[in-house]
């Protein structure tokens, strides 16, 4: 095994090259070699969801995901999820309902939330917390997590909170 | 306080958090996320047995590893011994004489990377003479028992005794007495971060510390007394918590480890815990034995009661004769009890150390409320009725001695029946379902001596910026946003235009921390005093330039002018400004502490005013039971607590849904701690049960508001007795809807399954069908 390999990855949109050990995970390549600090170790051993990335705009746990196999895929970190317009809805919605405790699994739980979005805009409430059923969150009881990420489906009737 | 509550402006209102868009965007820096220049990384040598003298460390060949700038031994310290109180001084942060855990700290490590400081962890060679250990409270006690401690014989390591009125004498003219004997063991904090601390130092011999913790200052004392540095030379920094729940109380072995790696190595130094480290190493929630003896009248009324607590303490005091009261503390302020005895028994074992936890003492609060139900069961009595009599009302005094101001706890039993249908569902639904009630008290601050109070302080730049100075820490529950609404309130500004220096030893002042739930009584009321110093002396410069009395101006919106007539008024930057022209410039300081007794100790003098104020809370869940495979599925739970006064309602709402999964979801449904050995068997993520989005039920949270007189706008503590009220209500649901009592927590599919084969069916469907047992007297 080499020592180090160059890696061409591609995170929030921004071609890099990384020179790593193979050994490395995309958690800590992405936490030590590119200083993106948003994804968290929880456990280590994908059971908690606190490092969960998008790759291929699917949730992944960069804990369990080698950062060579992550190479050509497209990474979306949560530090890639605002823009000069701002915040991203999942972000704002976080922020206003109340969703965000320790913050701790924020970036994890943001991400899977974009994700569920992303292919479902109009999820139930059963999908929501499916989709966020392998984050852990240990201060909010998800109640406030599962109302912001309901607040943005798009068959939500108005004024209904 | 007779102010008018609709004129606030950002106070009681629901308003996003201030941390939250550091957080939303993944900015927030926790500890482990940082990095500094030539930064080293620490890792921790542990003890592979429970109880093994130290006969030899040879660190030669690790301290030979390419890459290791330093390896420290026991030798290296100055022996000192950690202790919560003078008399619970038993543990060192590194062990120099013998282990009493698996997991305890042996020698530690800085080198340049993870991989080189591993290896030279596998290179340190240990001799040890394995001793004999024990692992259970009946073990710790028994004649011939090994000692964890050689000081304290049997391993009793701590014991309160409290006996108020006639106890005996009120047992024997009861109408029912009922013995039961509750257990449950450890359980767990799995906050979402495990530990990480970062120590760098500087030229001129200080220390900056970045660390998970309840309160900076409580961290920076013990520190630096291990250290043997002055306190001014140990800056505990501020950094955000990634959750606390009681178990980031007391100074870690880490935070003295990483600390003395970066003054020896002149560098910084990075200790990053695994999971199961923190599991492992920081604290657990303690196991214990119940036992409740109580009498009753004929209508339910409470005569006596007396209660025997052994809790399994593991291998050091950690906060024990706190630990110790605690359960027994939240009950008599919960139910009034006139005649009452209690004997707490902390014992050391081989295991890891226990604190103080979110629902700490499930199995004596559980065993309460669900005793209470099998006492109204056997006399026909309807459980909430026998709650109402027996619940305290606000002007009494505990049988400790401590008035009871404020409370609302009738309200909240009220509110909780009828929103969850109590009344009409119990002993009326279907088979296999069934509904429970829970209540409880927690305290607002202890008698914390010389770091009970909290201090703040506030400044302005030329510009009308405002900042506000104080120790106050957020683990996660919103302590910052509860400082900046405060402050904006009374200066009139926007609370996202509140600048916040806290939490940083170097920078502010005495704080007792978030520990003991007093954040908010102690040091709201500290900002909220500052806050009004400062606007005391605007006012004065103001009211000389608009020729006006100083007690008709008010500030709101930037602006502070007369009362009644906005456009007779000055920018608050104009004032600013002025003030610093005159010669006069603002400065506003605050301080606060909780009235208590100060001659109540937890064991020597358990007498006294404990706590300033308590909240009250109460809690229905309804639960439906598979009866093949004893899975619990909660269908509905209605969480009431009277805070006093919610400063923001989301955020107190938030608190009680996040109490109910951790307290009675995880607490009452799958968290525990299985050992074999001395060794946890489910430390990590995969194998210790916490809830998850899938498993919650729904929640109704519903604050109740008693105004407190001597809190921050009426603020008491929130959130906290919902955890434990939510255990109390899951346990007797269960049971309602079993038939049976269990009472070994928590409620696990194979204990309820095998209460439903083995055992008829005792707990009764309905009041007033039970059977009179004949210790009932005829």
């Amino acid at each position: 095994m080499p020592d180090a390999v160059v890696l061409d990855l591609v995170v929030n949109g921004e071609s890099i090259q990384v020179l790593a050990p193979p050994h490395l995970t995309l958690l800590e390549v992405l936490r030590e070699k590119l200083e993106l600090t948003g994804a968290k170790e929880g456990c280590g051993e994908g059971a908690c969801g606190s490092c969960t990335v998008l790759m291929d705009g699917r949730p992944i746990r960069s804990c369990l995901t080698l950062a060579v196999e992550a190479a050509g895929h497209p990474i979306t970190t949560i530090e890639g999820l605002a823009t000069e317009e701002g915040l991203h809805p999942v972000q704002e919605a976080f922020i206003q309902h109340g969703a965000i405790q320790c913050g701790f699994c924020t970036p994890g739980m943001i991400l899977s939330a974009k994700a569920l979005m992303d292919r479902n805009p109009q999820p139930a409430e059963a999908d929501i917390r499916e989709a966020i059923g392998a984050n852990i969150c240990r201060c909010t009881g998800y109640a406030k997590i599962v109302e912001a990420i309901s607040s943005l489906s798009s068959n939500r009737e108005d004024g209904h909170e | 306080m007779s102010e008018d509550r609709t004129q606030y402006k950002y106070i009681g209102r629901s308003l996003p958090r201030v941390d939250s868009r550091a957080k939303a965007t993944g900015q927030a820096r926790f500890s482990a996320d940082l990095s500094f220049p030539r930064m080293l990384v620490g890792k921790v040598l542990r003890s592979p047995y429970p109880h093994a003298r130290i006969l030899n460390i040879d660190v030669t060949r690790a301290k030979a590893l390419p890459g290791v700038k330093a390896v420290i031994t026991g030798q290296d310290t100055h022996g000192e011994k950690w202790g919560v109180f003078p008399y619970t001084r038993d543990m060192q942060m590194l062990q120099t004489e013998k282990v009493r855990y698996v997991g305890d700290e042996v020698a530690a490590v800085a080198a340049v990377d993870e991989d080189t400081a591993l290896e030279a962890l596998g290179l340190i060679r240990v001799d040890y003479d394995i001793l004999p250990a024990v692992f259970t409270i009946d073990e710790a006690l028994a004649d011939d028992a090994p000692l964890v401690h050689e000081d304290h014989p049997r391993n009793r390591n701590v014991e309160v005794n409290i006996d108020v009125g006639e106890v005996d004498v009120a047992l024997l003219g009861a109408y029912l007495v009922r013995t039961d004997t509750f257990t449950a063991p450890e359980d767990d904090y799995f906050m979402a971060e495990p530990y990480a601390v970062c120590a760098r130092p500087d030229a001129d011999g200080n220390i900056e510390v970045w660390c998970p913790n309840a309160g900076p200052h409580m961290k920076a004392k013990p520190l630096a007394n291990v250290l043997k540095l002055p306190m001014s030379r140990v800056r505990v920094r501020k950094i955000a918590i990634g959750g606390a729940f009681g178990g980031r109380s007391e100074i870690s072995p880490a935070d003295f480890l990483c600390s003395l790696l970066a003054l020896k190595t002149g560098r910084p130094v990075k200790i990053v815990y695994t999971r199961e480290e923190n599991t492992i190493t920081v604290r657990q929630g303690h196991g214990m034995v119940v036992t409740h003896t109580t009498g009753m009248d004929r209508e339910g009324r409470v005569a006596a009661r007396s209660s025997t607590a052994h809790l399994d303490g593991g291998a050091y005091s950690s906060t024990g004769p706190i630990a110790v009261s605690v359960p027994f503390l939240c009950m008599e302020q919960t139910y009034r009890l006139e005649n009452v005895r209690f004997h707490g028994v902390r014992v050391y074992t081989n295991k890891p150390v226990r604190g103080m936890i979110r629902i700490h003492g499930r199995a004596y609060a559980c065993g309460v409320d669900m005793q209470l139900d099998m006492m109204a069961a056997d006399l026909g009595l309807d459980p909430v009725d026998v709650r109402l009599k027996n619940a305290r009302r606000p002007g009494e005094t505990t049988a400790t001695k401590s008035l009871v101001g404020s409370c609302g706890l009738v309200e909240c039993i009220e509110k909780v029946v009828e929103k969850s249908g109590f009344r009409e569902k119990y002993g009326r639904l279907p088979k296999w379902r069934g509904i429970g009630l829970g209540l409880n008290s927690v305290q607002t601050g202890f008698p914390l001596g010389i770091r009970g109070g909290s201090q703040a302080m506030i400044k302005f730049n030329e510009d009308g910026g405002v900042s506000v100075i104080s120790g106050v820490v957020d683990n996660g529950q919103g302590n910052d946003q509860m400082i900046v609404q405060i402050a904006a309130e009374v200066l009139g500004v926007p609370p996202n235009e509140v600048d916040l220096i806290t939490a940083d030893t170097e920078v502010t002042a005495n704080d007792p921390g978030s520990y003991s739930m007093v954040s908010t009584f102690a040091g709201g009321n500290a900002v909220r005093l500052a806050a009004e110093d400062a606007r005391r002396q605007l006012f004065e410069v103001a009211a000389d330039q608009l020729e006006a009395n100083p007690a008709d101006l008010v500030a709101r919106d930037r602006k502070i002018f007369v009362k009644g007539s906005p456009q007779r008024g000055l920018a608050l930057a104009k004032v600013v400004r002025l003030a610093l022209i005159q010669g006069r410039p603002v400065m506003g300081q605050g301080s606060y502490s909780p009235r208590v007794d100060h001659g109540r100790e937890w064991v020597s003098n358990p007498e006294g005013q404990l706590s300033e104020a308590f909240s009250f809370g109460a809690t229905a869940a309804e639960v439906e039971v598979d009866p093949e495979t004893g899975q619990v599925k909660v269908l509905n739970v209605v969480a009431a607590q009277d805070c006093g006064y919610a400063l923001n309602p989301m955020v107190v709402e938030g608190q009680f849904e996040g109490s109910v999964a951790m307290g009675g979801q995880g607490g009452m449904l799958t968290e525990f701690h299985a050992w074999a050995g001395g060794h946890c068997l489910n430390p990590t993520q995969l194998d210790y049960q916490v809830p998850l989005a899938v498993d919650m039920p729904p929640i109704t949270p519903i604050i109740v508001e008693t105004i407190d007189p001597n809190g921050p706008y009426g603020a008491k503590e929130a959130g906290m007795s919902v955890a434990m009220s939510a255990a109390q209500a899951y346990a007797c649901a269960v049971a309602n809807a079993i038939g049976h009592y269990i009472k070994d927590f928590p409620l696990t599919p194979d204990k309820i399954v095998e209460a439903i084969r083995t055992r008829a069916p005792r707990a009764p469907r309905e009041f007033g069908s039970g059977n009179l047992f004949d210790h009932v007297k005829k």
